[in-house]
């Protein structure tokens, strides 16, 4: 009896030796989108596969999204309690690149397959040369028509070439069928910032000087505003913004007859906006110039590692993994719709294999739309300037000028400057 | 032999009494109050902090600042000229009648502070829909008001969406306080002005209030700090990017120089400086009401 | 004859008055109810409009989710905020209590700057003490825990501050007539003055446990996994700026008012007791 008993203990401790050599390193990413992370557990589960010896058990945890940032913030300022990965969204970013830096460069891992990428999109999330954080998506600006309205209007969307082009066309759609042509946000920036990445312009330069006030700028602010109030084309967004509970019911029963949006918002038609469905069709946005770029990149999620973390490579290997190979940046588009940053993936047949997004929207072939575009984006300038400036003229300038239309757009966007080079 | 050591106990009595308090505060607040006042001098950045002296306090003193001073104050004495008269008088009905009704009534009041801020904010958000056919357009339609722009439409809407919230929130929560200060007053005393021919005008203004006193003070002074400390009813609306900043409070201040910016100094300098605002006007609203007296019993 | 028919019509136009009040403060709640049958998507292409708030099928999917959902992660949070409401409202009354009564009832040296310090602790707001009291935390080893969302505030100056001005309201004549018995100062506390002061336990129980149930930001500097979130940070992580689940988020938080409003009608019943009951007798 005793012998038995003996081998028994014996083979449980071998088992247990042996599977704790196989034992997963835990690895803690903090996000605020329930969707990444179920993103990162699918990633992680392809990882384990790919990587039977260095397998990680992946604890994600989603926060509320002001939450997460302060919560990180305060984490990697005492020195503490923060997690191995991270997204941090971009607006936020430049808080985290102050003092000495507590991330991890992730340039070692990603300089081999640098060129695959589209460069503004690891550019934004860098600081002296160094990457600190891999994107989602591209964000490429584009341009969805309700083509139910545009017929209505006699509109041919393929003709619509420039901002003329487009503002001709509003006029149209206002005489046949009354409607805006388009909603344009008061309270956030995205009907603002591509317009004026198109042109090659910013709200900072790349030393992180101010720059909101330049000439282009200006005129491209009073361009929204004439649509608004001139030529009575477009409608301050109801709501205040694209994202407004609100503005769905209102673009749901058709009160716009189009929206120039990035390619992430995909999801809120097909999640908020069903009536559209088999509607809508996603164009090129239109440019300033004959040859003029016609998307910009906006928005993002950059993840990060830590240098708190306890399994730096690991963490370093996995993200850029994640993010940066091949088969995740399929998934990226299957799974959360959102146009991948690696565009050699872009022309692979599984792109435009039916989903949600497809079967929603009228184009046959939605990346073909986004190739087209993909050498017409011009990177962003991230710093905190950027982030002053942002908090400005998303709280006074487009109020004032879109919204009540109190000020002039130039009166309006120097005052902006003025506070953000406080 | 009793009296003696009845004296000697009873001076050290209170003192075991407010212990806990003691303790509590000397573990968990002093330091961390030292630590914020502290970082006012100082710019928090990681590895890198240093005192910069007054440049804090130097650079929260701008246009926001002066937004979110008259915000504030607004916004507490709106608040409390609503939420003080209003449920003491909701209280005192409910104080006598049938019993059971008010019962359900009070509760059927508090509800609504149960609700998660979260979603009050959604549903809130939905109600006050710049369309006409959001529920508060639709209620004003009814009164041949034209529909309003209730979130991006001016200070005075943005006032009228928070302390909205705000009665709506928190108009049960007082009505608790002031019915529990209600129960203590004894029924004798309303037996013997009713003898003395006191109606229930007479009753309630020459007894009802003035016994109410502690509990008045006690409301009005959480309702100052409430008013100042006010965060979540704004945010529910603009989440922190008001157009004008209209929502802007001091707490909304701290929050968008400590944390959105990422200058966590700045931040703890907003906060000295709303603690500096707060205590005077409570101190002030105290000493008016006589609360540092040592009140006689009757 | 008169004085009865004018006191009909005076309790007549009271509870319409009231009732009137009610509708104000219900329709939001009720709008929310109604929303909880619908899906969130429905919520969101039709908003909320007097037309189209009673859906036509009331579908109970959503409180299903809650329960299944997401590896039933809505029931930790459920769970965590029911333990912290116990944890923190029993203390929390107990000490709160004890110190109001001492500084509502003596009079000794120290009394009013103590006060004062309570004020003040009140006044402080909780968003400038984030950073030093996350790393308290750090160092206590108190990360994640139960322990470290009730310990710092186990002691509330708000509760306090109430339990003083009602103790304040104390006849003296019922301290002197328990030392006359030869009871020790604390058995007057437990055995004749903390009965008098029923209702104020009574509102203080509820008003602490609503205090504790809506509790944002301390629980979230705490807490680091999701499954130690309480409900207030778990239902807003729905909502993101990319996309929120409304589903969960609506139907959670109707059901996160249960446990409340069973704490509160089970308090309630203490606001009748009290100095009525007791009376000054001789």
């Amino acid at each position: 009896m005793k012998k038995i008993l003996a081998l028994m203990v014996a083979l449980s401790a071998i088992s247990v030796a042996a599977l704790s050599a196989q034992a997963k390193t835990i690895l803690t990413l903090w996000t605020f989108n329930e969707l990444h992370a179920q993103y990162y557990q699918e990633s992680a589960a392809a990882w384990n596969k790919a990587n039977p010896s260095r397998q990680i058990n992946l604890k994600a945890e989603v926060f509320p999204y002001d939450d997460m940032h302060n919560k990180l913030l305060i984490a990697l300022q005492s020195g503490s309690g923060a997690p191995d990965i991270a997204d941090v969204e971009i607006s936020k970013f430049p808080n985290y690149l102050k003092g000495d830096i507590q991330l991890v460069p992730l340039d070692d891992l990603l300089n081999p397959i640098r060129k695959q990428f589209v460069q503004a999109r690891l550019d934004i999330y860098g600081k002296d040369g160094k990457t600190y954080g891999m994107c989602f998506h591209v964000g490429a600006a584009v341009m969805y028509y309700n083509m139910d309205i545009m017929k209505a209007a006699g509109v041919d969307v393929e003709k619509i070439d420039t901002w003329d082009d487009y503002v001709k066309a509003g006029l149209q759609v206002k005489a046949k069928t009354g409607k805006p042509m388009a909603t344009i946000e008061t309270t956030d920036q995205w009907s603002y910032w591509p317009l004026i990445s198109q042109q090659k312009s910013d709200y900072t330069d790349k030393n992180g000087n101010v720059t909101i006030d330049n000439e282009i700028n200006v005129k491209t602010l009073q361009f929204l505003n004439d649509m608004i109030y001139k030529q009575k084309i477009a409608v301050p967004a109801p709501g205040g913004f694209h994202h407004a509970e609100e503005y769905y019911g209102f673009m749901n029963d058709g009160g716009a007859g189009s929206i120039w949006m990035p390619m992430w918002y995909m999801g809120r038609f097909t999640d908020y906006m069903a009536d559209l469905k088999g509607k809508i069709a996603i164009r090129p946005m239109p440019r300033w110039t004959k040859g003029g770029n016609r998307s910009a990149g906006m928005g993002g999620t950059g993840t990060v590692v830590t240098k708190q973390s306890k399994a730096i490579d690991l963490a370093k290997q996995f993200t850029v993994y994640a993010k940066g190979s091949k088969e995740g940046n399929i998934a990226i588009w299957k799974l959360l719709g959102f146009d991948p940053i690696r565009w050699d993936v872009w022309s692979d047949p599984a792109m435009n294999e039916p989903n949600k997004f497809t079967q929603f929207f009228q184009n046959k072939n939605i990346f073909q739309t986004l190739l087209q575009v993909k050498d017409e984006i011009v990177p962003v300038n991230v710093n905190e300037r950027m982030v002053r400036v942002i908090d400005q003229i998303r709280q006074k300038t487009f109020v004032q000028v879109l919204q009540e239309n109190s000020k002039g757009a130039a009166q309006a966007l120097k005052e902006a400057a003025v506070e953000a080079k406080k | 032999m009793k009296r003696k050591s009845l004296g000697a106990s009873l001076r050290y009595v209170p003192y075991v009494f407010v212990l806990p308090f003691l303790i509590s505060f000397a573990v968990f607040y002093v330091y961390p109050i030292a630590a914020s006042v502290v970082m006012s001098f100082q710019n928090v950045v990681p590895g890198r902090t240093a005192f910069i002296g007054l440049d804090n306090y130097r650079r929260i003193v701008d246009q926001d600042f002066f937004d979110a001073l008259r915000v504030s104050f607004t916004y507490t004495a709106v608040t409390i000229l609503i939420l003080i008269p209003g449920p003491l008088v909701l209280a005192a009905m409910l104080n006598v009648g049938r019993r059971r009704t008010n019962t359900v009534f009070r509760a059927l009041y508090f509800l609504p502070s149960l609700v998660s801020v979260v979603v009050a904010g959604t549903i809130f958000r939905l109600i006050f829909a710049t369309s006409a056919r959001g529920m508060a357009n639709t209620i004003l339609s009814w009164l041949k008001i034209p529909a309003v722009d209730w979130i991006m439409g001016g200070s005075l809407t943005a006032m009228s969406l928070m302390v909205a919230v705000a009665v709506w929130r928190w108009t049960g929560v007082n009505v608790v306080y002031f019915m529990s200060g209600l129960q203590s007053i004894p029924e004798e005393l309303y037996e013997a002005a009713e003898i003395d021919g006191a109606g229930p005008l007479r009753k309630f203004f020459a007894l009802t209030v003035p016994l109410l006193k502690p509990t008045v003070i006690f409301v009005t002074t959480i309702s100052v700090f409430g008013g100042f400390a006010m965060f979540e009813e704004s945010y529910i609306f603009w989440r922190g990017l008001s157009p004008n900043n209209v929502g802007l409070t001091l707490v909304g201040l701290l929050f968008k120089r400590g944390f959105q910016q990422g200058e966590l100094g700045l931040g703890s300098a907003v906060g000295i400086v709303l603690i500096a605002v707060v205590f005077a006007v409570s101190m002030a609203q105290l000493k008016l009401f006589g609360f540092f007296k040592q009140e006689e019993k009757e | 004859m008169r004085r009865k028919v004018s006191a009909g019509l005076a309790d007549a136009i009271k509870y319409a008055l009231l009732a009137a009040l009610v509708v104000f403060f219900l329709l939001p709640i009720f709008s929310l109810l109604m929303a909880s049958f619908k899906s969130g998507k429905e919520l969101m292409r039709y908003g909320i409009s007097f037309k189209g708030m009673i859906p036509p099928r009331f579908d109970p999917k959503n409180f299903v989710y809650l329960v299944t959902g997401k590896d039933g992660i809505y029931l930790s949070w459920f769970r965590n905020s029911v333990i912290v409401l116990a944890a923190q409202t029993v203390l929390s009354l107990g000490l709160s209590s004890f110190v109001g009564y001492g500084l509502g009832v003596y009079r000794f040296k120290g009394r009013n700057a103590i006060t004062v310090m309570v004020l003040l602790v009140m006044m402080v707001p909780l968003q400038i003490l984030l950073l030093p009291l996350y790393a308290m935390i750090v160092n206590f080893k108190l990360m994640n825990t139960y322990q470290g969302v009730i310990l710092p505030f186990m002691v509330s100056p708000f509760a306090i501050f109430f339990f003083r001005q009602f103790a304040s309201g104390i006849p003296k004549d019922y301290l002197d007539a328990g030392r006359i018995e030869g009871l020790g100062e604390f058995n007057i506390f437990l055995f004749i003055c903390a009965p008098l002061m029923a209702p104020a336990f009574g509102a203080m129980a509820i008003l602490m446990a609503q205090q504790s149930w809506n509790n944002f930001l301390w629980p979230l500097i705490v807490m680091t996994t999701g499954e130690m979130f309480t409900l207030p940070i778990g239902l807003a992580s729905l909502l993101t700026p990319y996309g929120n689940n409304y589903d969960m988020l609506i139907a959670g938080s109707c059901a996160a008012s249960v446990p409340i409003i069973i704490v509160f009608v089970f308090f309630q019943r203490y606001f009748i007791s009290g100095m009525n009951a007791g009376g000054i007798k001789g």
